[in-house]
């Protein structure tokens, strides 16, 4: 059975800048991988590419075996796609959008009402689908966008940022939305800022400056870290991570805005000594490794590595 | 057939928006109607034409024309509202492709211009003396050019980035075009270098066309007119379908989310 995406060097360059240098890709089917990374790191680039949207400017993709430059048509008809902006029309009623967009799926008449009907009932847009959008709340409207996106039950979801401005219970709407789809087989490929989303997905990529820096499931991810994190804020903060290091507890050490994230493997209790006697210390905690650690981890290690 | 079906959508629902854009429907109808009666009714009462037909009896066609050109070029020129909003990005993601985008919006913008023609065309009786064999004529050649006025408008839409508003449109484009097409005036009285750009602009033979079918004298023969409003149509079509970019809007795209931040995790999920 083919894969739902292979990509091998898919890069893309706007004029000088190097969007996307060359991502390797291989998303089985089924699966839910979600991309991460800084602004700027490709994920979008990466989306519209595997969407047909862009051309790239070097490498090949090909989703459920058909080639995203030389087969459009029959990538587009397994494809949802939510993009990072909205895309409702607020003079439309949340009915009217779903109809055209199903339309634009190339469903018809009995199909396409049953469909808008289904997608109305998932989303719990009952009592808003005579409304017109522009009267909705932005949390209604981008349930309507993701209803939109997925009324055709396509094989591949690709959704960038889909849950950003969103409260939080519009956000579990969304998510469990979403679940719904993948229990039915749908692969997902996901976007977001949001690292505690990514903790579900079945493999996680992280992206920087257009590159893969890191690709595996969240829980391998974490544990490269270490079984903990120490976090140390104030001026003694860079000496005690130096000290964490000589101690040969620390697997890791990286910088944050406030400080710094050790990442500690084995026994505590020495670092935790350690660091009631450092001087200059505002704050000093220990807790679980999280996808945030490996997000600050892995990004600064590629831009350190990028700027030498 | 998901090229039907999406020219289906893209139609509807240009169609919807138009009807509740109350104020720009309403405008689209008011102007050639203010043109008809303030400039028609005044120029009335000063010219005298070669033809012998009074002055509003012969601005008809071109107040027709002005209907259509207006109605249809701009609906069809919304395509950049939808691209700075993000629309034309959902059309162009859809299986059916360009070409069934640029069809769809081709459509829906010459059936807004024909309903804006449309009202004006049905005061004809009103204005001169139109035989009914003659309707079914007259609504062909109207329906003939707007869909030319919708291609142009698809055309201007082609590589604009975003339309600050349509002013600019109406003054630099679309009024020189009736201008120069002899839907107000006779263009034969025209300096050599106007009337070199008379006889280039396409406008000029759709004028002309409809004279013919609303029964008044033309300058041209109907076949050359028909020639020139079909041609002109297909060939807009042609360059904006090789000129329309889908990546525009798209490329550099770049996240514009947040930094990455500690929220709450989306806890158990089922």
């Amino acid at each position: 059975m083919s894969l739902a995406i292979e990509a091998e060097g898919l890069g893309r360059d706007y004029g000088d800048v190097r969007a996307l240098d060359a991502l390797d890709l291989a998303v089985a089917r089924g699966e839910m991988v979600g991309l991460l990374g800084p602004n700027g790191a490709g994920k979008t680039t990466a989306m519209l590419l595997l969407a047909t949207l862009l051309s790239p400017t070097r490498g090949r993709a090909r989703v459920f075996g058909h080639d995203v430059v030389g087969e459009r048509a029959a990538v587009r008809r397994r494809l949802g796609l939510l993009f990072q902006e909205t895309s409702v029309d607020g003079l439309l009623t949340a009915e009217e959008n779903l109809l055209f967009a199903a339309r634009l799926a190339g469903l018809d008449g009995r199909l396409a009402r049953a469909a808008v009907a289904d997608a109305i009932g998932r989303t719990g847009l009952a009592e808003r689908a005579r409304r017109p959008a522009r009267e909705l709340s932005g949390g209604w409207r981008r349930l309507l966008d993701i209803a939109r996106a997925t009324l055709h039950h396509p094989d591949l979801l690709i959704l960038d940022e889909p849950t950003v401005g969103l409260d939080p219970e519009h956000r579990e709407a969304m998510w469990s939305l979403l679940d719904a789809h993948r229990r039915e087989g749908t692969t997902v490929v996901f976007s977001t800022h949001y690292l505690g989303e990514a903790e579900t997905a079945d493999r996680v990529v992280l992206l920087a400056h257009g590159a893969v820096v890191a690709e595996d499931t969240p829980g391998t991810l974490r544990a490269e870290l270490g079984d903990g994190i120490a976090e140390i804020e104030g001026p003694g903060a860079e000496r005690l991570a130096r000290a964490l290091r000589g101690l040969g507890s620390a697997r890791v050490v990286f910088r944050t805005g406030r400080g710094y994230r050790v990442g500690i493997a084995g026994e505590r209790e020495p670092v935790i000594e350690l660091a009631g006697k450092a001087p200059g210390i505002e704050r000093f905690g220990l807790r679980p490794t999280s996808l945030e650690d490996v997000y600050f981890a892995r990004t600064q290690d590629a831009g350190e590595a990028a700027a030498r | 057939m998901s090229g039907w079906s999406a020219v289906h959508g893209i139609v509807v629902r240009d169609l919807t928006r138009s009807t509740r854009q109350t104020s720009r429907l309403v405008g689209g109808i008011a102007r050639p109607f203010m043109w008809l009666l303030l400039v028609g009714t005044g120029f009335n009462a000063i010219t005298r034409l070669e033809s012998g037909i009074p002055y509003h009896a012969y601005v008809f066609p071109g107040i027709v024309m002005m209907a259509a050109l207006f109605g249809g070029a701009l609906t069809a020129v919304s395509t950049v509202y939808d691209r700075e909003f993000g629309m034309l990005r959902l059309m162009l993601a859809s299986p059916a492709g360009i070409p069934a985008v640029l069809a769809g919006r081709a459509l829906a913008a010459t059936l807004v211009g024909m309903l804006q023609g449309g009202i004006v065309l049905a005061v004809a009786p009103l204005v001169l003396v139109l035989a009914p064999s003659r309707w079914p004529g007259a609504v062909a050649a109207l329906a003939a050019v707007t869909a030319m006025s919708a291609l142009f408008g698809l055309l201007i839409a082609a590589r604009l980035r975003s339309v600050e508003n349509f002013a600019g449109i109406i003054n630099v484009v679309l009024f020189p075009l009736l201008f120069l097409s002899g839907a107000l005036y006779p263009t034969a009285g025209l300096p050599p270098a106007l009337l070199l750009l008379a006889r280039a602009n396409p406008v000029t033979y759709a004028v002309d066309l409809l004279r013919h079918a609303l029964g008044q004298p033309a300058e041209r023969a109907m076949s050359v007119d028909l020639i020139v409003v079909i041609g002109s149509t297909v060939l807009a079509f042609l360059v904006t379908a090789l000129l329309f970019d889908p990546e525009q809007r798209l490329a550099g795209g770049g996240g514009r989310g947040t930094t990455p931040a500690a929220v709450p995790h989306r806890g158990s999920r089922p």
